[in-house]
């Protein structure tokens, strides 16, 4: 008699405290799939959770917001800048972490040691040189500005190198004797086997770059090289104002990040070692 | 060219992108950050830039935004850690049990963390809205008077600390599920035979196997928390009345927006300094989990 009662008192706790987490993600899709007015008349029930009533008023939001503001540009620009990233990212640091795994070079302690040591400088307290230092190389409002700074990265360098040194000798030595060169080696060999440790910085930096805000916001001022996230603050403080416009933008921006956690959950706690964007 | 000098060569080539990058964007910027910090730099006036020495350190100390910001960051660290880590591991707890729909509450909680900074701060924007947001209707519904939130000043701060945390936590509740994992199943049969009850289980034997991780995650918690921008830059910028004002949205304004880069830079040289401090010690102690 005593347990279903436990049960059920369980359950009731555990789904009110999900209710807390999903409710503000709930109003945020089903607001963007109502007339504004709705959205304040709903406000006193549970129809504030659920979309109009009526399909056909659905995508109507949706349809003003792309009339209103260049959003395919816009979501166009924060692909460009996510896919260039990830891939820059993946390339550049796995590059250096292959040199810190196989090569014996001169200065590579020393090198090895000081990158260490950057690991602790938090990089959003430099922001305004880092601002003086891209308007030094003149590329201020321009695409490669965004993208720049958020490619190499001491933990992904790290990460990779782990891995590497992981690989055994034995497979780099064979295709050494078969007439491979470091590069094809690096390739052709070690980056095919290494598809974990893609996958881990590959995510890791999409995320990164795809919530990025406060670096494009500083670099860029034409509108049509912004990304998502700088759009969405953009056009909620374009008057006039429409909640369920604002929704949709945030729904927008939010169903690529959903995909890839979906798809990449398993590499998404590897990222704790790095420095999250957020509280994370 | 002998063997030695190839690998050499080799060795740099595969470096030098990721080494011209690291250059570029994080030694020279914090280098010219220490320099600009004893200087008069100001944006507009890029030929005449004078050593002015401690003058800028010596100013921020009087400065009572940048007072201020320091009680700001303070007062939400102290609050988001216990909040935001507390949270996690109450949610990992309840779920780490065998129960149907298990995965859902799994998935519910995590939810928020796959929203951005920017996308929680708008949203929360509106759901917090005094006059016609969703969560004061709620309260007026179970008998509470509305509160204003972000645009009181004893609230806002508060306010942005249980936004962070109902963002963050479902990313530490995995964390702290993997780490409630790998408890052996031994170690709780042999409390079972020693007759210890449930809070004794959790007291005697599951917090003292989590310290490690639980460590773990305050610190890295902490680190992230004294970054704070994103929230009270879009959900308050900073107020009302500073309330909201945090020593990296500062160095953000006076560098940024009041273009005084000398200034921001003395700030972030103290600011970085005490973020750094932090994160070495958090290095020592996940080295210490590592033995």
């Amino acid at each position: 008699m005593k347990k279903p009662i436990r049960r059920i008192i369980e359950y009731t706790v555990l789904i009110l405290i999900a209710c807390i987490f999903v409710f503000p993600l709930i109003w945020m899709i089903v607001s963007s799939l109502k007339p504004e007015a709705s959205i304040y008349t709903d406000m006193n029930g549970i129809k504030a959770l659920l979309p109009s009533l009526n399909p056909s008023d659905w995508l109507q939001s949706y349809k003003e917001l792309f009339n209103r503001f260049d959003i395919v540009q816009y979501i166009f620009n924060s692909v460009i800048y996510a896919v260039v990233i990830t891939g820059g990212s993946i390339v550049v640091n796995a590059m250096a972490g292959y040199a810190f795994a196989r090569f014996h070079f001169r200065g590579k302690k020393i090198l090895f040691a000081l990158m260490l040591a950057l690991l602790i400088v938090p990089v959003e307290t430099i922001i305004i040189t880092q601002f003086t230092v891209a308007h030094s190389l003149g590329i201020l409002n321009t695409r490669l500005a965004v993208i720049l700074p958020l490619i190499a990265n001491i933990f992904f360098i790290y990460l990779f190198r782990n891995f590497f040194k992981a690989v055994p000798e034995e497979v780099i030595e064979s295709v050494k004797i078969d007439g491979g060169n470091n590069w094809t080696i690096f390739w052709r060999i070690v980056l095919p086997m290494s598809k974990p440790a893609i996958a881990t910085v590959g995510t890791l930096s999409f995320i990164a770059s795809w919530n990025d805000y406060l670096w494009p916001l500083m670099v860029l001022t034409d509108t049509s090289k912004f990304p998502l996230q700088v759009a969405i603050t953009n056009i909620n403080t374009t008057e006039p104002v429409f909640t369920n416009q604002v929704m949709s933008i945030l729904t927008i921006s939010t169903i690529p990040l959903i995909i890839v956690y979906i798809l990449a959950q398993k590499y998404i706690l590897q990222g704790l070692g790095g420095s999250g964007t957020g509280i994370k | 060219m002998n063997i030695k000098k190839k690998e050499n060569l080799a060795a740099y080539i595969f470096l030098a992108p990721a080494l011209i990058l690291l250059g570029l964007f994080l030694v020279y910027p914090s280098l010219l950050a220490i320099y600009y910090s004893f200087t008069d730099y100001y944006l507009l006036t890029p030929n005449d830039i004078n050593i002015v020495w401690l003058e800028n350190f010596i100013a921020i100390f009087k400065d009572p935004v940048f007072i201020q910001s320091l009680k700001n960051i303070a007062l939400f660290v102290v609050l988001v850690i216990p909040i935001q880590v507390g949270a996690a591991l109450g949610l990992a707890l309840l779920i780490n049990k065998q129960r149907k729909g298990n995965i859902f509450f799994k998935v519910a909680f995590f939810s928020p963390v796959v929203l951005s900074l920017v996308v929680i701060s708008v949203l929360w924007l509106y759901l917090l809205n005094p006059s016609e947001g969703l969560i004061n209707n709620i309260l007026l519904n179970v008998g509470i008077d509305p509160q204003p939130f972000l645009s009181s000043p004893t609230q806002a701060m508060v306010t942005i600390v249980f936004v962070s945390a109902w963002q963050g936590a479902g990313y530490q509740m995995l964390i702290f599920l993997a780490g409630l994992q790998n408890i052996p199943g031994e170690v709780y049969e042999a409390g079972k035979i020693d007759g210890v009850n449930k809070w004794q289980k959790f007291y005697y034997i599951t917090l003292p196997l989590l310290k490690p991780t639980s460590i773990l995650i305050m610190i890295t918690t902490l680190i992230s928390a004294f970054k704070l921008i994103i929230q009270p830059m879009v959900m308050t910028q900073g107020g009302p009345m500073n309330a909201t004002m945090t020593p990296v949205y500062y160095i953000y304004q006076s560098g940024f927006s009041d273009r005084m880069i000398g200034y921001a830079s003395a700030m972030t040289v103290i600011f970085g300094i005490v973020i750094g401090i932090v994160t070495l010690i958090q290095s020592r102690v996940s080295r210490e989990d590592d033995n």
